[in-house]
C-alpha cells in the first residue's frame, strides 16, 4: 500500500493528503489528489511504482527528464523532493525506493545541461552523504556509485562552497572496511576506492573547488591506497616487479566488471592516475603518506611492495617530475638514519630499482645533488662507529654501502656520456687522498677511498667511451693518475680497472686481461686512430705510460698490479695506435724489461712477470702497428725464450728461484739496437729511439719524465724531449756544440730540402750515440768534473740575476726574454733545455 | 530541509583493544559485539541525539588502535570537534601510553579540541587503575573525564552527551563572541585567556546564559573541570 504522499512536509498539503491517503485505491487516489500539488511533486511522484519490486517506472521518468530539462528553473526544487523522499525512505529503510530514488537522480543528473545543474547537486550530494551515513553496504556501495557518475560530470560553474572532506574521509574508511563477509568487504573497498577515484577526479582539473592536495586529504587517500595494494596476491606484485612497464591490463570500468575486479588492482590505477595528475608542488604531499605508510606497516623489509609501489609511481608520474621522487626518498633516508640498517638498506635497494626510471630525466644539479647525496649516504655510514663484536651489524651496514653504490651505479649508467663524466670527476673529488687521510680516522678514511674508487669503477664500467679528450680530461685524468701511486695496491688496481673501462672502446679489456704472447688469438678489435685522439696521445699518453711503469716499479707491487697495469698499457697500445705511441710503447716495454732486470727489491716472481710483460706488450705493439720487421724479431725473441727460458712467456707461480736474473740469455731479452734496427728498416720514424735504458727507473726519471710530468705543453712528447735532450750538447760532457751546421742561411735551409733526410737523422742519431755512450761509460767522477764547468754558468747567472735585482723586473722573465744588453753574458752557455 | 541542528564530528582513540568500537557499537547501535575484531583503518557512525530539544547529530570515527594505522588515523584528528582518548582500567598499558597519545593530539590536532579521558570496562573486576588516578592525569592535562563500560552500558550515553552539549555551548559562545564583536562601539573585549581548552570551556560556560539545574540534570555530572 503506498502512503508517502502522506509524509509531505507541507503542512497544507500534508492534511490534504491525510485525507486523501485514506483511500484505498492508492493510485487512482493519488491521481485525483496530484493535480492540487506541485507539477514538479506529480512528476516526482509518479516515478515510484506502486510494487517497489517493479523498478523505476520509466515512462513516467521520461516525462520528469523532459519536464526539468525544458524548465531548468524547476530542477533544484526536484532536487530538493527527491532529497528529501531519499531521507524519509532511509529512515523507514525501505531500500528499494531509495535505489529508485537514487537512479532518477542519476537520470536527472546525466540528462540536464551543466549551467541548470548547480543546487540540484546540491541535493544531490545531500542524499549521497546521507547513503553512505547508513550502516547498510548496499547503501554505501549505491552512494559511491552515483557519486562516481557525479564526478565524471563537468560542471562549468565553480561550486566555491562545496567540501569534500566527509566524502574523502567516507571513501578512505569504506577502503579500510573489513566487513566479516568477504564479497561484500571487497564490493564495500572498491566503492571507496571508486569514490576516492571519483573526488580526485573532481577536485583536481579545478582550482577553484577544494584543494585535494592538501596534506589533511592526502593522508586519508594514499594509505587507503596502499592498504588495498598491499593486500594484492603476492603473484600480482611479483609479476609486476620483472614488467616494471606493466601498466594496468584492464581499464577498469566503474560501473561494469565490478565483479572481476579485485581492490588492490583499482586502488593502483588510482594510484597511477593521482600520480600522474600531480603537479611539482604536490609530490612531497602525495610521497610522504607513503614513506608513513612504508614505514609503519613495516614494508621496507622485504621490499617487495616498497618496489612495487614505487614503480608504479616512477611510471605514472610526469616524466619531468620523477626525480623528485627520488630526492624525496633520499630525504626519507636522511631523516631514517637512526633505522636499522636494513631498513636503509631496502631503501638504498629500492633507489637502485626506480632511481634509473628518473636519470633520463635529471638534468643540470639534480644529477649532482642526487650523488651527492648518494655519497654523504655514504660517507655517513662509513664513519659510523659499528661496536667491532657486532658483526651483523657490520654486515647488515656493508650491505647498506653496496647497494648504495649500486643505486649510484644504476643512476649513473641512465644518464648521457658527458654526465657520467662530471659524475666521475665529482666522485673523484670527493675521494679522499693518501697522505691527506685524517690522521684520527685513517681505517674509515681508507675505507671511504676504496668505496668511492669502487663507485667510480661501476660508473666507468657504463661509460661507453668515444672521444678521449672527453672522456679524460685533465682535471680527471690528474688525480686519476695521483692515485694510481699510492701505498695501498689494492687501490692502485682500482685505478687501473677505471682506466680499462675508460680507454677501452672496443671491448678488449677482456682479452688483455692477462699478458699472452698469441696475440693473433685474442681477435682484438680495433680501429684506426682518430686525429683526436692522436692529439689526446700527444699531450697525455707519455705521462700515462710513464705513470705505469712508476707504479710498477714501487715495492709493494702484486700480481694484480702487474697485470691491471700490462692492460692499462695494452689498452694503449690498442686504442691508440699511432706511430708515437709505438716508438713510446717499445721504450716502455724495454723500461719494463730492464726493472725487471735491475730491481733486486722486487720479488723474484714479479720480475718474471715484469719480463713477460714487456714481451707481450712488445708484440703487442708490432702486430696493431703491423711492422713485419718486429713480429719477425718478436717471433725469434719467443722462439729463444720457448727454448731456453720457457718461464719467461707466461705468468707463473712460485718458480722464481729457479731462474737467476743474471743468467737469462741475451737472445731471449729484448735488445735495443735490434729493435731500433728493425724500425729503421720498415721505415719508421725513429726519433724517440734512443737507448735509454731504464729511463722510468727512478734515478735517471728526473732527467726528462718529471719535466714532460709537470709541462703538460706540446713540448713535451716524449720524441721532442729526446731530441732536446740530445741536441742540448752543452750540458753535457765533451761534446762541443756545432752550431755551425744549423746556420739558417738561404744555402742551409736549400740544402736541408735537397739532402735526403736519411743522412741527416744518421748525423743526429750518432751524436746522440756519442753523448749516451759518454754517459754510459764515463766514471761518475769524470762526469762530476766535466760538468764543474757548469760553475762558470751559476757564476754568470748569479752575475745577471744580482744586477738584476736591482730592477723591478722578474729574473726568470728577463732571463727568457731577449734582452741586446744581457745577451753576451749567457746567450752562449745556456743550455736549451733550461729555456724550456 | 535540516534533521539536525549541530553537526560535530567526534573521534575516539587510544590503544589497540581499550573497546573503543565496543563504545561506539554501544552507543549508536545500542549492542555490544562479543568478539569484536581490530578495527582496520577508520570505522564512521552516525548518531542523532537530542539535547535541550536541539538535534545534534554526532559523526563518530572509531579509529583503529593499532599502530601500523596510524598514518591515516592521525589524519582524522585534524577535522575533530572532540576527541575522546579511551584507556582500559584493566590494564595498566593501555593508561601508561596516554602520554604519547597526547603529544600525537597536539601534533595533529586543532589546538581547540575537546579532549575527554574515558576509562573504559569499569564492569571488570580486575582493575588496575583506580578512578582517582585516571582523574588526577586528566585533571593534569586539562581533559574531561568519565568512566564507563560499554558492556553493561554505564555511561555511555552520557559520554556522548556530555560531549555534544559542551560542543553546543562552545558553539553558543563562539557565536556570542563574533556577535560582540561585530557590534559598534563596544568597549574592547576582555581577552579570553587560552591556557587550555578547558580552561576556556569553563569561562565560556560561564559567560553563557544561566540555566536552571532541573533543565540541565547531567551538567555537573562529568567530573568539574579544573582550574
Amino acid at each position: 500500500m503506498s502512503v508517502w504522499s502522506t509524509l509531505s512536509d507541507s503542512s497544507f498539503l500534508e492534511m490534504l493528503d491525510t485525507v486523501l491517503s485514506k483511500c484505498d485505491a492508492s493510485y487512482c487516489c493519488c491521481g485525483c489528489c496530484a493535480a492540487l500539488r506541485p507539477r514538479y511533486k506529480r512528476l516526482v511522484d509518479n516515478i515510484f511504482p506502486v510494487n517497489p519490486e517493479d523498478g523505476l517506472v520509466r515512462s513516467n521518468m521520461d516525462k520528469l527528464t523532459f519536464y526539468s530539462m525544458s524548465s531548468p528553473e524547476k530542477l533544484d526544487r526536484i532536487g530538493e523532493y527527491l532529497a528529501q523522499r531519499v531521507s524519509r525512505d532511509i529512515y523507514r529503510h525501505r531500500n528499494p525506493m531509495v535505489i529508485i530514488a537514487m537512479e532518477a537522480m542519476d537520470q536527472l543528473l546525466l540528462a540536464c545541461h551543466a549551467q541548470s545543474l548547480n543546487l540540484f547537486v546540491e541535493s544531490f550530494l545531500k542524499t549521497v552523504q546521507k547513503l553512505l551515513e547508513t550502516t547498510e553496504p548496499a547503501l554505501q556501495i549505491l552512494a559511491s556509485q552515483s557519486f562516481v557518475k557525479f564526478a565524471n560530470i563537468e560542471e562549468d560553474t565553480p561550486s566555491y562552497h562545496r567540501r569534500y572532506d566527509f566524502f574523502v574521509s567516507k571513501f578512505a574508511s569504506l577502503c579500510h572496511s573489513n566487513h566479516p563477509e568477504v564479497d561484500v568487504l571487497n564490493s564495500l573497498r572498491l566503492a571507496g576506492l571508486r569514490g576516492i577515484q571519483g573526488v580526485v577526479r573532481k577536485t583536481v582539473s579545478d582550482d577553484l573547488v577544494e584543494n585535494i592536495w592538501e596534506p589533511v586529504h592526502m593522508d586519508k587517500i594514499v594509505p587507503s591506497l596502499l592498504y588495498n595494494m598491499q593486500h594484492a596476491r603476492p603473484r600480482r606484485i611479483s609479476n609486476d616487479g620483472n614488467n616494471p612497464n606493466g601498466h594496468p591490463e584492464e581499464q577498469t570500468d566503474s560501473e561494469n566488471g565490478a565483479r572481476n575486479i579485485d581492490p588492490s588492482s583499482l586502488a593502483e590505477n588510482c594510484l597511477r592516475e593521482l600520480v600522474g595528475r600531480a603537479s611539482f608542488g604536490n609530490i612531497r604531499s602525495v610521497i610522504k603518506p607513503v614513506f608513513k605508510h612504508l614505514d609503519l606497516h613495516e614494508l621496507w623489509v622485504p621490499n617487495d611492495f616498497a618496489i612495487y609501489t614505487f614503480r608504479v609511481i616512477m611510471y605514472s608520474i610526469q616524466v619531468q617530475y620523477s626525480y623528485a621522487v627520488v630526492e624525496n626518498l633520499m630525504m626519507h633516508l636522511d631523516t631514517s638514519s637512526r633505522s636499522r640498517a636494513k631498513v636503509r638498506t631496502s631503501m638504498a635497494n629500492v633507489l637502485a630499482k626506480i632511481i634509473s626510471i628518473a636519470a633520463g630525466e635529471s638534468v643540470g644539479p639534480s644529477v649532482l645533488e642526487i650523488v651527492n647525496s648518494l655519497l654523504k649516504h655514504l660517507k655517513q655510514s662509513i664513519m659510523s662507529a659499528i661496536p667491532i663484536d657486532d658483526a651483523e651489524a657490520i654486515i647488515d651496514e656493508k650491505q647498506f654501502q653496496e647497494s648504495l653504490i649500486s643505486a649510484l651505479a644504476e643512476f649513473a649508467y641512465h644518464l648521457p656520456d658527458y654526465q657520467k663524466i662530471e659524475i666521475m670527476m665529482f666522485i673523484i673529488g670527493r675521494t679522499p687522498v693518501a697522505g691527506e687521510f685524517d690522521p684520527n680516522n685513517v681505517p674509515a678514511e681508507t675505507l671511504l677511498q676504496h668505496m668511492l674508487l669502487k663507485c667510480l669503477l661501476k660508473v666507468s664500467y657504463k661509460y661507453q667511451s668515444t672521444n678521449f679528450s672527453t672522456s679524460l680530461p685533465l682535471t680527471f685524468l690528474d688525480p686519476l693518475l695521483r692515485t694510481s701511486l699510492g701505498q695501498d695496491a689494492y687501490v692502485r688496481v682500482l685505478v687501473q680497472e677505471i682506466l680499462h673501462c675508460l680507454l677501452d672502446r672496443h671491448e678488449n679489456r677482456l682479452k688483455l686481461k692477462k699478458p699472452c704472447i698469441d696475440i693473433c688469438g685474442l681477435n682484438l678489435v680495433f680501429d684506426k686512430c682518430s686525429r683526436a685522439d692522436s692529439l689526446f696521445y700527444k699531450n697525455h699518453g707519455s705521462r700515462i705510460l710513464v705513470n705505469l711503469s712508476e707504479s710498477l716499479d714501487l715495492t709493494n707491487v702484486t700480481r694484480e698490479n702487474i697485470e691491471a697495469i700490462y692492460c692499462t698499457a695494452a689498452l694503449v697500445c690498442v686504442e691508440l695506435a699511432t706511430d708515437e705511441m709505438l716508438v713510446d710503447i717499445l721504450r716502455w716495454a724495454l723500461a719494463v724489461q730492464d726493472v725487471a732486470l735491475t730491481n733486486t727489491m722486487l720479488h723474484p716472481t714479479n720480475r718474471l712477470s715484469l719480463h713477460v710483460v714487456a714481451l707481450s706488450i712488445f708484440i703487442l705493439a708490432s702486430h696493431t702497428m703491423n711492422v713485419a720487421t718486429l713480429i719477425e724479431y718478436s717471433a725469434q725473441v719467443v722462439a729463444a725464450r720457448t727454448g731456453k727460458a720457457p718461464l719467461l712467456l707466461r705468468f707463473h707461480e712460485g718458480a722464481a728461484e729457479e731462474l737467476q736474473q743474471d743468467g737469462i740469455l741475451a737472445e731471449c731479452l729484448l735488445d735495443f739496437n735490434t729493435i731500433a734496427d728493425c724500425m729503421k728498416e720498415a721505415g719508421k720514424d725513429i726519433m724517440g729511439m734512443i737507448p735509454l735504458q731504464g729511463p722510468f727507473n727512478a734515478n735517471q726519471r728526473y732527467s726528462w719524465a718529471d719535466s714532460s710530468l709537470h709541462q703538460p705543453s706540446s713540448f713535451t712528447d716524449l720524441s721532442n724531449i729526446n731530441l732536446d735532450g740530445a741536441e742540448s750538447n752543452t750540458s753535457s760532457p765533451g761534446v762541443t756544440r756545432r752550431y755551425a751546421e744549423e746556420e739558417v742561411t738561404f744555402e742551409a735551409l736549400k740544402k736541408v730540402l735537397a739532402e735526403p733526410a736519411e743522412s741527416r737523422r744518421e748525423a743526429e742519431y750518432e751524436k746522440r750515440q756519442i753523448i749516451c755512450e759518454k754517459f754510459r761509460n764515463t766514471p761518475f767522477q769524470q762526469l762530476v768534473a766535466s760538468s764543474s764547468k757548469g760553475d762558470v754558468l751559476n757564476d754568470t747567472l748569479n752575475q745577471i740575476l744580482t744586477r738584476i735585482s736591482i730592477m723591478p723586473c722578474q729574473p726568470e722573465l728577463t732571463a727568457v726574454q731577449p734582452n741586446n744588453q744581457s745577451l753576451p753574458l749567457y746567450g752562449n752557455n745556456f743550455p736549451d733545455l733550461f729555456v724550456y | 530541509m535540516e534533521d539536525y541542528k549541530y553537526l560535530f564530528k567526534v573521534v575516539l582513540i587510544g590503544n589497540a583493544g581499550v573497546g573503543k568500537t565496543c563504545l561506539v557499537r554501544r552507543f549508536t547501535q545500542g549492542i555490544f559485539p562479543p568478539g569484536q575484531g581490530a578495527t582496520i583503518g577508520v570505522d564512521f557512525m552516525i548518531k542523532t541525539v537530542d539535547i535541550d530539544g536541539l538535534k545534534i547529530k554526532l559523526q563518530i570515527w572509531d579509529t583503529a588502535g593499532q599502530e601500523r594505522f596510524r598514518s591515516i588515523t592521525q589524519s582524522y584528528y585534524r577535522s575533530a570537534h572532540a576527541l575522546i582518548l579511551v584507556y582500559d582500567v584493566s590494564a595498566q598499558p593501555t593508561f601508561d601510553c596516554l602520554p604519547v597519545w597526547l603529544r600525537e593530539v597536539e601534533e595533529y590536532a586543532s589546538p581547540k579540541v575537546l579532549r575527554v579521558l574515558v576509562g573504559n570496562k569499569v564492569d571488570r573486576d580486575d582493575r588496575e587503575i583506580p578512578p582517582a588516578v585516571g582523574e588526577a592525569f586528566s585533571r593534569m592535562n586539562n581533559m574531561y573525564f568519565i568512566e564507563t563500560s560499554a558492556k553493561d552500558c554505564s555511561n555511555v550515553d552520557k559520554l556522548f552527551q556530555e560531549i555534544a552539549r559542551e560542543l553546543i555551548q562552545t558553539m553558543r559562545n563562539q557565536r556570542q563572541e563574533t556577535s560582540q564583536a561585530r557590534q559598534p562601539g563596544t568597549i574592547a573585549r576582555t581577552p579570553i585567556p587560552m591556557t587550555g581548552p578547558l580552561v576556556n570551556m569553563r569561562q565560556l560556560t560561564l559567560m553563557a546564559p544561566p540555566k536552571s539545574p532541573g533543565q540541565n540534570p547531567t551538567a555537573a555530572s562529568l567530573d568539574p573541570p579544573v582550574l
